[in-house]
């Protein structure tokens, strides 16, 4: 493996610019002193960047305390800049003015450390909840992972307060965290006048399991299964990600077979996901004759699922070094010849949709991410692709044995750009796995690997975008494990997509995104 | 009107024929039909609620409602409000986030209720036990009449839990 060069060296805004383009699809971790560090930051955002990740870590290498780490990414060039900030004490500068996305990441350090940022846009709490003590800050190493007493009597002024949109007419809707359907858990809260969204603001988090915590002082293999646990339709993705990380710090390769066998799950993922996505849209415009043709092949798929790994959501077949087991020859063939009479069928259920005008009507126009949004939002996977920007993470940061895949863009920005796009990613997953499976090798599913110590940063494309984690590895054990599933930062571009939309077409609008609750919550 | 009705009488029925059917879970849904006749008046109400899953569970009770498994012909709807329930599935371990909103959603349903835990996390914490975040299985906080393990169980093993929630119910009705 190729050594990371000018590692943590310090860099100043006048020459943090070749550490994107130096190429090699590498990440880069440089050292920001707190004199130049507003001037980096502001000479980043003139420039073409996205900050895909901000979190903390506690006694980072050397440093005693916090340091901040600030994952950025210039669409276009392979490498990811982490800037480094080692803190004094426990009080940050935000950049919440520069980089909007920082308001997440700045309020779950302050959740997660007690590292406070004075002048932050926003101070309310973000994964702890009012039932939460003060004070109590669960990723700082001196709190022992324990049950702890919650309060569950809250008082009026201690609620969470949401902002308040007011004038003549608007009134209040407020939605969650239990929803109508099987759905997870979130609470909207809608600002509305007559019918039309005039505000949305999510809030999240009611599923916090504490999976970052959970994972510290485990082994790597320990800590596949949590990986998988952080959202049940994207366990592969996860998984992958995660092992890839480690993979990576222990520089061990990962056989080619096993390779190919991990991207054909990948790529089952993205398939059944999409499906379900596709069949939800559909249901919501009131047109279930058309959603069933998805639900049943959807269903077939998670039935191949079953017979290629064990499990319908592919759980406990991703392990360091590879797989755990290897798929047989036969199997593989008859998945093959299964695909071949799916592909057909998938197009008549699409094309099926295209044909009912009171559901292509209701698709059309609605729910509109802007386009200008995407860099700022770190808006990722089929919702950036629908409005125009060519990202993928199979691309722009390849891994595994991707190297051609081709992206699939639409212009509308809106829920039915959304549907096509995800309609034609599925011929494409098919056609790739079919690939795949013709060109596979016989051999090793697993590489022996012997655990190092150090950190690294992967980057997995999940059916709903770019999944980013992050895993410190100090004494064969996990120190640190950040995640930052696409649906983190996707959330917020919810809360733009239904401005100036009906009540009644939010379902919809939620649907052609189909964020995860546990993937942001974890 | 009439005419639906000619062209009824002309064509027959023209829905597809399916191209699956699985006898173990026809058979299952035939029993658990029964079962709901007899003691829920031919209608069992269920809401759902997760309480911190990894959203696996929430993917296999939709999918009780798809074409495959439709469940609705024997007689089980999920129902949008807790208070039309008659019983709570839960899933995930209860989270400190919502565990508030699990006891309301518990006490907004009417009497007799039952709760289900679905999956291994709702049974006993999962993984999770004995971490910060979570009270551990749905029993922590609710009075859970029946579990189902599994990572998350396939739609055939909840439709079995179902069974054996029926049969519980009986043997406590019963007294037998």
């Amino acid at each position: 493996m190729e050594p990371f060069v000018e590692q943590n060296k310090i860099v100043s805004p006048a020459t943090i610019d070749r550490y994107f383009k130096s190429g090699g699809n590498r990440e880069i971790y440089l050292t920001a002193s707190e004199d130049s560090f507003t001037a980096i930051i502001s000479g980043l955002s003139a420039k073409d960047v996205t900050l895909i990740s901000l979190f903390c870590v506690e006694n980072f290498e050397q440093h005693k305390g916090f340091t901040l780490l600030y994952a950025f990414e210039m669409r276009g060039a392979g490498n990811v800049v982490i800037l480094l900030r080692h803190l004094k004490g426990q009080t940050a500068t935000s950049i919440a003015r520069i980089f909007p996305l920082a308001v997440w990441f700045e309020r779950e350090i302050r959740d997660g450390f007690g590292v406070d940022f004075p002048d932050a846009l926003d101070k309310r709490r973000l994964f702890l909840h009012e039932v939460y003590p003060d004070d109590f800050h669960p990723l700082l190493k001196s709190f022992k992972n324990q049950p702890i007493a919650t309060q569950q009597n809250i008082a009026t002024e201690k609620e969470y307060k949401f902002k308040e949109m007011s004038g003549e007419g608007v009134y209040q809707i407020p939605v969650g965290p239990v929803h109508a359907g099987i759905i997870e858990p979130g609470h909207f809260r809608f600002s509305v006048i007559g019918e039309t969204i005039f505000n949305l603001e999510i809030r999240m988090f009611y599923k916090h399991r504490g999976i970052e915590k959970l994972a510290e002082g485990k082994t790597p293999e320990q800590c596949v299964p949590i990986a998988e646990a952080i959202s049940g339709d994207e366990t592969v993705a996860n998984a992958t990600a995660f092992c890839m990380a480690v993979e990576k710090i222990s520089e061990t390769a990962v056989p080619a077979r096993a390779w190919k066998l991990r991207m054909i799950l990948l790529e089952m993922e993205r398939i059944y996901s999409h499906m379900g996505d596709m069949a939800g849209m559909v249901l919501d415009t009131a047109f279930p004759t058309g959603a069933s043709k998805f639900f049943i092949l959807r269903e077939e798929i998670l039935r191949q699922n079953k017979t290629l790994t064990g499990s319908r959501f592919m759980k406990g077949i991703i392990r360091v070094g590879g797989l755990d087991r290897d798929i047989p020859e036969h199997t593989l063939k008859e998945f093959s010849n299964y695909l071949e009479q799916f592909s057909p069928r998938c197009r008549e259920a699409i094309d099926m949709v295209y044909k009912v005008s009171s559901v292509v009507d209701r698709l059309e126009t609605t729910g509109i991410i802007r386009k200008e949004l995407v860099k700022p939002l770190n808006i990722t996977g089929p919702a950036a692709r629908a409005a125009g920007v060519p990202i993928d993470t199979r691309l722009d940061h390849p891994y595994g044995l991707y190297a051609s895949v081709t992206v699939r863009t639409a212009t509308g920005s809106d829920v039915m750009s959304r549907f096509n796009v995800k309609a034609t990613e599925i011929k494409d997953s098919i056609e790739l796995c079919l690939n795949l499976i013709s060109g596979i090798e016989s051999g090793e599913v697993s590489a022996p690997i012997q655990i190092k110590d150090g950190y690294a940063l992967s980057l997995v494309e999940s059916a709903r975008g770019q999944n980013l984690h992050w895993v410190y590895i100090r004494n064969g054990i996990i120190d640190r494990y950040k995640v930052c599933t696409a649906s983190f930062c996707n959330w917020q571009a919810i809360e733009h997509a239904v401005q100036g939309n009906i009540v009644p077409d939010f379902p919809l609008i939620n649907k052609s995104l189909n964020l995860s609750y546990a993937g942001t919550d974890l | 009107m009439m005419n639906r009705v000619y062209r009824r009488l002309r064509h027959g029925i023209v829905t597809e024929k399916v191209a699956f059917k699985d006898e173990e879970f026809e058979n299952l849904g035939l029993k658990l039909q029964t079962e709901i006749s007899s003691l829920f008046g031919r209608s069992l109400a269920i809401r759902e609620l997760d309480s911190g899953s990894d959203n696996a569970a929430e993917i296999e009770l939709n999918n009780l409602n798809a074409p495959h498994y439709d469940i609705e012909r024997f007689g089980i709807s999920f129902v949008a409000s807790p208070r039309h329930a008659d019983v709570l599935i839960v899933t995930g371990a209860v989270t400190h986030n919502m565990e508030i909103a699990a006891r309301k959603t518990y006490d907004a349903m009417p009497h007799p209720k039952f709760v289900v835990a679905v999956g291994d996390n709702a049974c006993n914490g999962g993984i999770f036990q004995g971490t910060y975040a979570v009270n551990g299985g749905a029993d922590r906080v609710l009075p859970v009449d029946l579990k189902i393990p599994g990572n998350p169980p396939s739609p055939i093993e909840i439709m079995k839990g179902l069974l054996h929630l029926m049969a519980a119910i009986r043997h406590k009705s019963t007294g037998a």
